[in-house]
């Protein structure tokens, strides 16, 4: 194979660069292929609309990061538009600056799995067939993937081995076949509570699951263990040992990577994209050539670009003359409850053992994965445990009401936030459940609003099938009795209709057929030779389980493919 | 109730200027906005002896960078400072006097009262979380002194910590 040359070349208009690959987003779905590309020789380009934060920037600074959103754009700049439909088929339109509703994650290199918690499940084998296994849904657009379990396996796998998956494979009623036994990495240590819970589930009858999470237990694949600082989700961090794509990958390639640099827009003749536009923070426009273009944006950001790249090949938007572009956006549905342990049913042994600071609880129920009610049978979800964030401020500010929704203040205040945080721990779960495809959830562009750049926003569409709810409370039912037995009080749930910003998926999805889908059983798109969408956004359904994996997984069997056919 | 002066500013420093509280055209007293709610962060953490104290917090201080902070919204900021004029207002329609002129009885019946409305509830919210904020903050931030809000709640924070307040 001969090596393939990259140029950068002057122009009259400003700089034009030349490259083999052009990724625009360097999250989950877009640094796998610059890992695979570039270790490969080929010279590759990740244009990133974030800023380049690095190990040494990630501090656990409460009031930067979770207060003042420091990752993501502020919503003056950049916002969406929300129309959201309710069951009797009324849409409210949402102004997202006016409203103060974020859809942003990480905006950085390395995207918002610089921010996971890395819960890592993989999806079943029947959620790569939720047609065929389970039927139709009225008023669903559920299709079956076009690959199965068996060929995505091998990059699960892969994954575990190059970000770093930690865990222990302990057989269950739903654990999925695995081609090697158990993960590469042992377990991260856990607190003393999950003996608890894995009794109390044990009494219940339920599979209590360690939880594999994204995180190195020890130093290896050149980063660093976890320092188990307390503060993990929401947070960039500081060892490496989380599997961000930048810490398990950008930083493993020699791919070059532009932050601060937002695209607007693709161009294409009539089968090819030709070139990439983007801004830098100052507004000065640059153009990419490459030989192949791979998206990965996020989901709605995906969309919103290709439906921006109108054409005259492409009047409709990029890849977007059936008109699927942006249809079928997905969320993960489902919610979380809680419940508080309290210092008075505990001996002081077991008091010591609560207030434990820093060690993961990390354990998961699948008991439910597919279950059966008045004889029918579900796709259920997954349940995973964990302990309260532990943010100070938001600990305290949850306690400023009383029980009635009245604020409380003064020294019933002082009491109440040091009683709560010193003698008591608030253990949570977050349910994991297919949020289904519908007409009504769907991203198009918003003709009015404008952002900062001076591009036109794209529109959320939102709509939950009133299927979800009820897989949700199904499972939240499950959460609480185990919480119940533990002794918890004050446990309530929240299944909601409320899609989560950090699990958004589809809106280009793949499949066989060209008339109705996006991109090809490769997440290549149907129309165009040179163009590939990694990110979330192909996933017709979404499993019921955190995308991420998933996301990394299917991104390397891509850039095997897209290797296979520079190879030939 | 409408007061006339619900919207009327005079623009110097945002918190400091003074406000002039009226009510039915009556002129109760000039006060700062700043001056109101440093005295509210009292009312709503008193020096009790079981928690941190204003000072220890240094509520009016961490408050004043809020006001200048970057990724504040500007509804936000102006929120704060016509919250304190409202409160002004009830204040002189319920006792003819400013906020700060009340008995601490008095203080706390007016409290109560805005908190059943939907502003008033919305802006004690909004001043006890910048509170809670500068208690429970890093101390990089100028609040939090000698980490007096961790001590209090035995929080250990997350390393690394921040060696730079973002503003």
């Amino acid at each position: 194979m001969a090596k393939p040359q990259a140029w950068i070349a002057k122009t009259g208009k400003g700089t034009s660069m030349k490259y083999d690959i052009c990724i625009i987003g360097s999250g989950a779905g877009g640094a796998p292929i610059a890992y695979e590309l570039a270790n490969a020789g080929y010279k590759v380009l990740v244009l990133e609309k974030g800023s380049n934060y690095k190990e040494e920037d990630f501090t656990k600074d409460e009031l930067a990061v979770s207060r003042r959103g420091l990752y993501t754009p502020l919503l003056k700049d950049e916002h969406h538009v929300i129309n959201e439909r309710s069951e009797d088929g009324t849409v409210t339109r949402y102004d997202g600056k006016e409203y103060n509703w974020s859809f942003w994650n990480g905006s950085m290199v390395g995207g918002s799995s610089n921010l996971m918690s890395g819960y890592f499940h993989r999806m079943k084998p029947d959620d790569f067939r939720l047609r065929s296994k389970y039927g139709q849904i009225d008023g669903a657009n559920i299709v079956d993937w076009p690959i199965s379990y068996d060929d995505l396996e091998p990059y699960y796998t892969k994954v575990e081995e190059v970000v770093g998956v930690s865990g222990d494979a302990i057989k269950h009623r739903f654990l999925e076949s695995r081609s090697t036994k158990n993960f590469p990495y042992p377990m991260l240590e856990v607190n003393a509570v999950t003996k608890w819970f894995d009794s109390a589930c044990k009494s219940l009858g339920y599979e209590s699951i360690p939880t594999p999470r994204a995180i190195l237990p020890h130093n290896t694949l050149g980063r660093k263990s976890c320092s188990y600082s307390n503060f993990c989700g929401s947070y960039g961090c500081a060892t490496g040992a989380k599997g961000s794509a930048r810490a398990a990958l950008l930083q493993k390639c020699d791919a070059k990577v532009v932050s601060d640099a937002f695209v607007y827009k693709l161009d294409s003749d009539e089968k090819r994209v030709t070139r990439v536009h983007y801004y830098d923070k100052e507004l000065k426009s640059y153009t990419v050539e490459a030989k192949i273009f791979v998206l990965s944006a996020q989901a709605i950001e995906s969309s919103r670009l290709l439906l921006n790249s109108k054409n005259i090949h492409f009047p409709n938007g990029l890849a977007n003359n059936n008109g699927e572009v942006g249809k079928n956006l997905i969320f993960s549905a489902g919610g979380s409850g809680e419940g508080r342990i309290r210092f008075e049913s505990l001996t002081i042994k077991q008091q010591k053992e609560l207030m434990q600071a820093g060690l993961f609880f990390n354990r998961s129920l699948q008991d439910w994965y597919e279950y059966e009610d008045k004889d029918k049978k579900y796709k259920g979800g997954t349940i995973d445990f964990l302990f309260e964030h532990a943010n100070i401020i938001s600990r305290a500010k949850r306690e400023i009401y009383d029980n009635n929704g009245a604020l409380i203040w003064g020294e019933e205040l002082q009491k109440k936030i040091h009683k709560n945080i010193t003698t008591s721990r608030v253990l949570t779960f977050e349910v994991f459940n297919d949020w289904l495809p519908t007409d009504y959830c769907s991203v198009t562009i918003d003709k009015k609003v404008k952002d900062k750049y001076g591009v036109n926003v794209g529109a959320i569409n939102l709509y939950s099938h009133p299927h979800d709810v009820k897989v949700g409370e199904y499972l939240a039912e499950k959460a609480k009795v185990v919480l119940e037995n533990m002794g918890a009080e004050e446990i309530s749930v929240n299944i909601s209709t409320s899609p989560p910003p950090n699990l958004v998926a589809g809106g280009c999805r793949f499949g066989i057929d060209s008339k109705s889908s996006v991109l090809d059983s490769n997440c290549k798109a149907h129309e165009l030779s040179n163009l590939y969408v990694t990110d979330a956004s192909f996933m017709p359904t979404g499993g019921s389980v955190p995308y991420t994996w998933t996301i990394y997984a299917n991104s390397f069997r891509v850039a095997d493919a897209i290797l296979a056919g520079l190879k030939s | 109730m409408i007061f006339k002066s619900r919207r009327t500013f005079i623009k110097h420093s945002f918190l400091t200027s003074v406000i002039f509280v009226t009510c039915a055209g009556e002129l109760f007293g000039a006060v700062t906005p700043m001056r109101t709610i440093a005295l509210v962060h009292k009312d709503l953490f008193p020096d009790s002896g079981m928690a941190p104290n204003i000072d220890d917090i240094n509520a009016s201080y961490y408050l004043n960078s809020i006001l200048n902070h970057s990724r504040v919204t500007d509804e936000t900021k102006k929120f704060i400072r016509n919250g304190a004029e409202w409160l002004n207002e009830e204040s002189a329609g319920e006792y003819n006097k400013a906020y700060s002129k009340l008995s601490a009885s008095q203080r706390q019946k007016i409290l109560k009262k805005i908190s059943d409305t939907r502003w008033g509830k919305n802006w004690l919210d909004t001043i006890m979380t910048y509170l809670l904020e500068g208690m429970l903050g890093d101390p990089v931030y100028g609040s939090n002194i000698a980490k007096s809000g961790w001590l209090w709640l035995n929080h250990k924070p997350g390393l690394p910590r921040p060696v730079k307040a973002l503003l």
